[in-house]
């Protein structure tokens, strides 16, 4: 299917095709050739605006440079970046980083936030706590941080937070990608105040951003699966003859198709700028429960190879196995896309169906 | 991944939301007026000839069809959201269903002018039902097997004989179109020699016999034919096409929310006791069905955008209807192991009724309008497996 992607999506994929995904270590946490290349091509500012510094383009761009580096398993801060800490900070009004910078984001319940007043007038802030599951730490030079609001205030405060100089722990998600903490101790911050309903938001976005990296790795995985089951020969026959095999690549086809068709959904009710938390939250819980059968059924066609080191499954399967249940978990968003169709009252809960995506 | 199974995202149809909001409207006054009562799989058992009519009467039966038929030319986002409602609420659609989901749409593309003029306006006006010919005692998956003979005789009239199976309402039913073979079966050409037939169910021959489904109901039936004679005009398309042309009604009979929606009001009446209770493993087992369901309906509705581009996606459909199927089959599993509730079709309880009536009509999701193997083989073609 032609789009008004393609031209970006071939740069990409240009750029990533000089970048073969690698086994993540403590050691090597991230790809920071890959970054700097996609950065040289103007591609890590795409949607955001360029009076803000970034790129310029549509969200579609965004999206879809994030897709095709999920499929290519780029261990880089891109989804993060282009879809929930950049967005929110324009959204928000503050200052956005370089784009070349890496700038990540992180919900950060545990850390406690004072406004100050140090004569620059407000939006200032400091924040002490630690931040934990921070995608990217130790590789991101900033880090958005979304906190409960200072003491007797409303909502939530979207924070600035230069990383650079903060040591990341050591923590790591199924792929090997760092998921460390940080220790803030009083450190001063540019913020501004969200109401609950913008913090809403912008967890929903994260969770958005994941469930676009999983239906991107998906259909990867699928056609990784479809196509070594058409090379890998048993009984003098393909794999992909046998009805068996058949069966299962079609479940994984239904699945994969599912997420995509609800992903695409969510993403443009994010662009219609409507209330976007019904839809990422189903996104993100389809996306999911699609990731069980998808990750289980492509290392059964593998067999043996795929389960090893050796073979390039593992790059998103284990990146599958974490992404769904990062930026809130299955069970946390199904709860919570539950608890909204709901509000309308019982009888509700269909024509809230309707207006949900 | 193929681009056979991909489609476009639908666009977004103001039409569509403004009738879905005329169907919501007239749903609450009946269900309010007490002329019908929510059940699950209501387009199978759900047989209302009064309700029908009424739909006809709203302009909500051959919505797509041609002006000069009765239809209203609208487009099939707006037939979607319109059977979606339907079913949403259990309302009784099956005495038409069939009528207007395919066989329209078949008359429309292989029938005669005489043929269409006659039956079309008779259908959209809710007064005209059909029945599916496919099935036969000994030929269900491997549909190319069927046995049923048609043989003109010297009036040049077709002489039929046979059986057709889980023909679903032919005792309720107007005509059936009734796949036949008009040329022996040719081993080499296993698709070749098959015909559609018209046939009026009240010709003389036809006897319609019941066959009970799991709950007593009586829906499906034994159609038989025993000499029949049907005009030689009543030939649907061209003699010898028919493989091909049930082929083509295949997008139509499986992309349809139908076969995502039918244990919906099973849903519904769980949703009701989720916001009683609060319990939070309820609340995600609700929110993983609603994630699933949205997922179809983006699903569907592609499908019904690429209808109205003109385009008869089979491959995809068949996926829809997979994926779909197995939803509604899940419900009633996803529902059990949360809720402490024992199925009983007498039950004061409505969430137990409704459990009851969605395990016992369970089975027949993943069976009718092609079994999920069926339909899987057909999607490995699309992943370019066959």
């Amino acid at each position: 299917m032609a789009s008004d992607q393609d031209l970006v999506v071939g740069t990409v994929k240009d750029i990533l095709s000089g970048f073969e995904p690698f086994v993540l270590t403590a050691e090597r946490r991230w790809d920071a050739g890959l970054w700097s290349a996609l950065g040289d091509a103007g591609l890590t500012g795409v949607g955001l605006p360029e009076e803000a510094g970034g790129s310029g383009g549509e969200l579609a761009d965004a999206v879809a440079i994030v897709r095709t580096l999920a499929a290519g398993a780029a261990a880089v801060p891109v989804a993060e970046q282009l879809l929930v800490a950049g967005p929110a900070l324009v959204a928000a009004d503050l200052e956005l980083p370089s784009p070349e910078e890496p700038t990540t984001f992180a919900v950060a319940d545990a850390v406690t936030v004072h406004p100050v007043d140090n004569g620059d007038g407000p939006g200032r802030f400091t924040l002490s706590g630690t931040v934990a599951d921070v995608a990217w730490a130790g590789a991101a030079r900033h880090v958005v941080v979304l906190a409960p609001a200072p003491a007797g205030m409303e909502g939530a405060v979207l924070a600035l937070v230069d990383a650079s100089s903060l040591p990341a722990g050591d923590a790591f998600n199924l792929a090997g990608e760092p998921r460390g903490s940080l220790v803030l101790d009083q450190v001063g911050t540019s913020g501004a105040l969200l109401t609950v309903g913008q913090a809403d938001e912008v967890r929903a976005r994260y969770a958005l951003a994941r469930a676009v990296q999983m239906a991107a790795a998906l259909e990867q995985v699928l056609a990784w699966t479809v196509q070594y089951a058409g090379e890998r020969h048993q009984f003098g026959r393909p794999l992909g003859k046998f009805q068996a095999i058949q069966m299962e690549l079609a479940e994984m086809a239904g699945e994969v198709t599912a997420v995509t068709a609800l992903t695409d959904a969510a993403v443009q009710s994010l662009d219609r700028a409507e209330n976007v938390v019904p839809a990422a939250a189903a996104a993100k819980v389809r996306a999911g429960a699609a990731v069980e059968v998808v990750a289980r059924l492509a290392h059964q066609v593998h067999g043996a190879i795929g389960f090893t080191q050796e073979h390039k499954l593992h790059h998103l399967t284990r990146r599958l196995w974490s992404w769904r249940d990062e930026a809130g978990s299955e069970l946390v968003w199904s709860r919570v896309l539950a608890s909204g169709l709901l509000a309308g009252g019982p009888d509700e809960l269909w024509p809230a169906l309707t207006r949900a995506v | 991944m193929s681009n056979s199974l991909t489609l476009a995202p639908a666009p977004r149809s103001e039409a569509a939301e403004q009738v879905r909001a005329e169907v919501r409207e007239f749903l609450a006054a009946e269900l309010a007026a007490g002329t019908f009562r929510t059940h699950v799989d209501t387009w199978l058992s759900g047989v209302d000839p009064a309700f029908s009519k009424k739909l006809g009467e709203r302009g909500w039966l051959g919505m797509t069809w041609p002006k000069r038929y009765g239809g209203h030319e609208r487009s099939a986002m707006e037939r979607y959201a319109v059977t979606e409602e339907l079913l949403a609420a259990g309302a009784p659609v099956a005495a038409h269903w069939i009528a207007d989901r395919q066989s329209g749409p078949n008359l429309l593309t292989y029938g005669t002018e005489k043929q269409r003029e006659e039956i079309l306006p008779r259908i959209v006006a809710g007064e005209c039902f059909f029945v599916i010919g496919m099935s036969e005692p000994d030929s269900g998956s491997d549909l190319a097997s069927i046995r049923t003979r048609a043989m003109r005789n010297g009036d040049g009239d077709w002489v039929v004989n046979g059986a057709k199976v889980w023909t679903s309402n032919a005792h309720h039913s107007h005509y059936g179109i009734v796949l036949v073979r008009t040329s022996p079966a040719d081993p080499s050409s296993r698709h070749a020699g098959m015909s559609q037939l018209l046939v009026d169910l009240s010709l003389p021959g036809i006897s319609i016999n019941p066959i009970r489904i799991l709950d007593g109901g009586h829906h499906f039936n034994e159609v038989v034919f025993e000499d029949v004679v049907v005009p030689g005009d009543m030939l649907l398309g061209e003699e010898g096409n028919g493989w091909h042309q049930v082929t083509a009604e295949l997008a139509f009979e499986r992309s349809g929310p139908e076969r995502f929606l039918s244990t919906y009001p099973l849903v519904a009446e769980f949703g009701r006791r989720v916001a009683e209770t609060g319990d939070p493993g309820q609340l995600a087992a609700l929110g993983r069905l609603s994630a699933r369901l949205l997922a179809l309906r983006q699903m569907s509705l592609r499908i019904a955008a690429a209808l109205d581009r003109g385009e008869l996606p089979n491959i995809p459909a068949a996926l829809v209807k997979d994926v779909g199927t197995t939803f509604e089959a899940d419900v009633v599993e996803e529902v059990r192991k949360v809720v402490d509730v024992t199925p009983s079709l007498d039950s004061p309880d409505p969430l137990a009724r409704a459990l009851a009536e969605a395990q016992l009509h369970q089975p027949g999701f993943t069976l009718r309008g092609g079994t999920n193997e069926i339909l899987r083989g057909i999607v490995a073609r699309g992943l370019g497996l066959r």
